[in-house]
């Protein structure tokens, strides 16, 4: 008996970890979700965006894609292109949505280690969430 | 039907087949459609990488939403490395804004040369020229964590469908692992690419990290660390809509048809085709990057 440390740690291990187990899955689940939806909607929004243009008549934008035009850049510029249903400011937003879709599973993270009792990756996850925010920051100050 | 209308198509067909290609050769959108869009239809490479980064986070995402289910990506490794890799990407978002166009060519070919190097690996295993060393070579440091590995609970499993078994794995040498993913995260916010190679080779060379859970956190980084450009390069101006938003549903509609496409055309023919086909955009990339005209 006493030459079976795998078989006593097993032992030991199996009751904690099942319900380790039990949050660390619900922690992947949510990611998992928030990746997919994110995908979806941000792509249904882009193809939304499209259609509004295609029904537009192509009207209001240049005629030779990647001369750098006057489509928006800014967040502002974008919400109130979108509230005026323009096209390109549609396509615009589901392009934001992609790029938002990680920094939510950042944000989301954060929650599900706080429950899992993780603090010290709920401290790393905040770490990360907190240098997208500035990245933001930074551009917005640099552009 | 106006010309702005058969270049978006174009641009969708590009990205399209883009993204089936790199999901063929487990090379990222990003590598591919980046020469296409600046050799081929002659793209100012900033809108390039602002519609490639744009289409890395959603294929990134789609495919990590998988690989995090199936648990093959280590969620905490990934949240704490992507402190480096994010930190490297805004750097060098802001570097892509200094420098010169044509040196950002150069840096571009010798990254993609590079990332062709295992697939060469793997080619020639498969001809018989090389003797299949991974499975000897590729064990992970069991028993060897370094102090930082157990300090942030940087082990994991997951099932191998293939062996059916369940993969247990610790990991070592976690600095030099971050350090190389500070670079990773550089060289995607530079050039506007994924830079998966990279993230692997600190998880699987430096770390110890299994092969298939390496890619599949990779993929996992990848989507965050470009996350931290993107907006650096949208509020910069560099994300063009008409022409990122075909670029990133072509790139993630070719990745989805490539991963299904995988098991039926995954021989190694195939592959020397585009091998050889990538080394020459490689080449053509770095003669443009320096000024040398054949």
């Amino acid at each position: 008996m006493q030459d079976s440390p795998p078989g006593r740690k097993a032992k030991q291990d199996a009751p904690g970890s099942s319900k380790n187990d039990d949050k660390a899955r619900a922690t992947e689940l949510m990611v998992s979700v928030v990746l997919r939806s994110g995908v979806f909607i941000s792509a249904a929004v882009i193809a939304f965006g499209i259609l509004l243009l295609v029904a537009h008549g192509l009207k209001g934008v240049g005629n030779d894609l990647g001369a750098v035009g006057n489509y928006p850049h800014a967040f502002g510029q974008v919400f109130s292109g979108v509230a005026r249903l323009d096209p390109i400011s549609v396509i615009t937003l589901g392009l934001l949505l992609v790029i938002l879709t990680p920094v939510t599973r950042v944000a989301v993270s954060i929650v599900a280690f706080a429950m899992e009792k993780d603090w010290r990756y709920v401290v790393i996850t905040a770490v990360v969430l907190f240098v997208l925010v500035v990245s933001f920051a930074l551009g917005k100050a640099g552009s | 039907m106006s010309q702005l209308f058969v270049q978006f198509l174009v641009l969708l067909g590009i990205s399209v087949v883009a993204g089936i290609v790199g999901s063929l050769l487990g090379l990222g959108g990003g590598i591919i459609v980046i020469p296409a869009l600046t050799l081929f239809l002659h793209l100012d490479y900033r809108l390039a990488a602002g519609a490639s980064i744009v289409s890395i986070i959603a294929t990134s995402s789609g495919s990590a939403a998988t690989y995090v289910k199936d648990r093959l990506s280590n969620i905490r490794v990934g949240m704490f490395l992507e402190i480096l890799t994010t930190v490297g990407a805004v750097c060098g978002a802001f570097l892509a804004g200094l420098v010169k166009g044509t040196a950002l060519y150069a840096v571009f070919a010798a990254v993609l040369l590079y990332s062709l190097i295992p697939m060469g690996r793997k080619i020639a295993t498969e001809l018989g020229w090389k003797r299949p060393s991974t499975s000897i070579r590729r064990q992970p440091p069991m028993g060897a964590p370094d102090s930082f590995a157990v300090k942030l609970g940087f082990s994991g499993s997951y099932f191998d469908p293939a062996e059916g078994r369940s993969v247990a794995y610790s990991l070592g040498r976690v600095p030099i692992g971050a350090t190389i993913m500070y670079f990773a995260g550089l060289a995607s916010g530079l050039l506007g690419i994924g830079s998966g190679v990279f993230k692997v080779v600190a998880l699987d060379t430096a770390m110890g990290m299994p092969m298939k859970a390496s890619t599949a956190t990779s993929n996992f980084m990848i989507g965050v660390t470009a996350a931290a450009s993107a907006g650096i390069y949208f509020l910069r101006g560099d994300i063009d809509p008409l022409v990122a938003a075909p670029v990133a549903l072509g790139v993630l509609v070719g990745s989805l048809v490539g991963t299904r496409l995988l098991a039926r055309l995954a021989g190694a023919s195939i592959r020397i085709v585009f091998f050889v086909v990538l080394a020459f955009i490689g080449l053509q990339m770095l003669f443009h990057g320096l000024g040398v005209t054949l």
